[in-house]
């Protein structure tokens, strides 16, 4: 059960030629449920983006998905990123367009030709959040946790092996915010790892789980606080 | 609903807006191309419109005048020729003078005349007087005249308005190309979010661009067919003020200016649309906004 779908080995990671984080060594499992949290600036968000390959690698190794982050090409990124399901504040749904193309779209931008078996796929990630019948509304016609419930079908379209959120429960009330975070919990459950960056340390006491930490330019590992 | 509504009239215009703007700018060009084709046609015309008097002595008669009407017309400078009676003389006079000032007049003081209209290659100033001298020989003839000074100034002038209209020419293409770019680039910056999460579920840039290109080769479509009706409508209107105007025009010329200006449209709107939309490829998340 310990099949590595991340594994970052000795990474250096620069942004803008300042040394972000240094000596980066993670490796997250198959399945496995890991916060990331830290301050702001601390290099998070740039530890996300080596992963899905917004920021090159330069020094160290890196695999994601079956993909080597070393000499990884311009044009391999969108094929790593379809392996990845990306759940962001700001990256919001396609606002010009129904909850139903949003996801065809991805399906369409992805490879898929099928129309049958797109629809077919469409209903399925949007039975997996709940929200069968929301199809065809416009994005700003749902609730916000609605709209992220469908970010999430979104990432799941093209069944990901790794789920990267940064703040998915950012702007939803506690209520909302829990659901969110059962539903994630569902995911990894079913066999796809969950790397989730945050900032709310009652959530992470609600939902334990593994913890890493970006402090002074280093990752640590976190006690279990359970 | 009303938020849906107005997210698309402002789409809607800013794509309006944008068409609008590159059908004014080639509706310049075109007009700028067809002032270059024409060009040489109006100053063929105007050159051909230089006119040679030719003053006959008084006492001649219709045979002798006849003979010589067939000398001029052998002549291989001369476009046309009219002749124009003493009497023909003098009632124009009076059209310009007035009735009255020409009731004090006893007898008719106006010689008969030609009126030679010349072919453009003629009409240089050397050629004029070796011309005007050559007719003055004639025993017939009592005065040859022509506008020396006119016709030296119009064919220097030519020169210097041909080249400045082609230096005009360059410079509002290069403004234009700026205009249309900067147009379709505010038009891309509206969408680089759009784009960005295209990106991030892993649409390759190919297939974000496509679209965007399909839509811009609509647009310069229009914008062009746009243009050209702006140029035909104009052209339409001159000719109903400036019959003359008609004479001069080539139509196939026009047919391909007007050509030319679409297939201008679609290239300028479907390149700056592909460097508009690689841009946004290109740039990191934190520099959008």
């Amino acid at each position: 059960m310990s099949e590595a779908i991340v594994k970052l080995t000795g990474i250096n990671i620069y942004q803008s030629k300042n040394l972000i984080l240094s000596g980066v060594n993670l490796q997250i499992d198959k399945g496995e449920f890991v916060y990331l949290i830290g301050k702001t600036g601390s290099g998070k968000s740039s530890l996300l983006k080596m992963i899905y390959g917004d920021v090159e690698l330069v020094e160290g190794e890196g695999h994601v998905a079956g993909f080597s982050l070393n000499n990884l090409k311009k044009k391999q990124v969108p094929y790593l990123r379809r392996r990845l399901g990306i759940v962001f504040q700001d990256f919001q749904l396609l606002t010009d367009r129904s909850i139903n193309d949003n996801l065809l779209f991805v399906l369409k931008a992805t490879g898929w030709n099928d129309k049958s078996k797109m629809l077919s796929r469409v209903n399925e990630v949007l039975e997996k959040v709940h929200l069968t019948t929301k199809g065809f509304k416009m994005p700003h016609e749902l609730s916000g946790g609605e709209q992220q419930r469908v970010v999430i079908a979104r990432a799941l379209l093209n069944d990901p092996e790794l789920i990267l959120a940064d703040e998915p429960t950012g702007n939803l009330d506690p209520e909302t915010s829990d659901s969110i975070m059962r539903l994630l919990f569902e995911i990894s459950n079913s066999g796809r790892a969950v790397l989730m960056a945050t900032h709310n340390y009652s959530l992470m006491d609600k939902f334990p789980a593994r913890t890493i930490k970006c402090e002074n330019g280093k990752i640590t590992e976190e006690l279990q606080s359970a | 609903m009303t938020e849906t509504n107005s997210g698309t009239k402002r789409l809607q215009s800013s794509y309006f807006s944008s068409i609008v703007s590159i059908s004014l700018v080639l509706f310049m060009l075109g007009l700028l191309g067809m002032l270059v084709l024409d060009a040489r046609k109006i100053s063929d015309y105007v050159k051909e419109h230089v006119q040679l008097n030719v003053f006959l002595n008084d006492e001649l008669s219709d045979q002798e005048i006849s003979a010589f009407q067939s000398i001029l017309e052998k002549e291989a400078a001369i476009k046309s020729l009219r002749f124009i009676s003493k009497q023909e003389a003098l009632d124009s006079l009076k059209k310009d003078l007035g009735t009255d000032a020409t009731g004090m007049l006893d007898i008719n003081p106006l010689p008969s005349s030609f009126e030679l209209k010349l072919k453009a290659e003629f009409t240089d100033a050397e050629t004029l007087k070796k011309l005007a001298a050559e007719i003055r020989e004639n025993k017939m003839v009592r005065e040859v005249t022509y506008q020396q000074t006119e016709v030296d100034k119009m064919n220097e002038n030519f020169q210097v308005i041909a080249f400045g209209i082609l230096l005009f020419c360059v410079l509002l293409f290069f403004v234009a190309v700026a205009l249309i770019n900067s147009t379709i680039r505010i038009a891309m910056y509206s969408k680089r979010f759009l784009i960005k999460s295209m990106q991030l579920v892993g649409a390759t840039k190919s297939f974000i661009r496509k679209p965007f290109l399909a839509r811009a080769l609509v647009h310069g479509l229009y914008a062009g067919f746009i243009a050209c009706l702006l140029l035909g409508g104009l052209l339409y209107l001159l000719s109903t003020k400036l019959p003359e105007l008609v004479q001069i025009q080539d139509l196939k010329a026009n047919g391909i200016l007007f050509a030319g200006i679409i297939v201008l449209g679609v290239l300028l709107s479907v390149i700056s649309t592909f460097f508009a939309v690689n841009r946004y490829l290109r740039v990191r998340v934190e520099e959008l906004y």
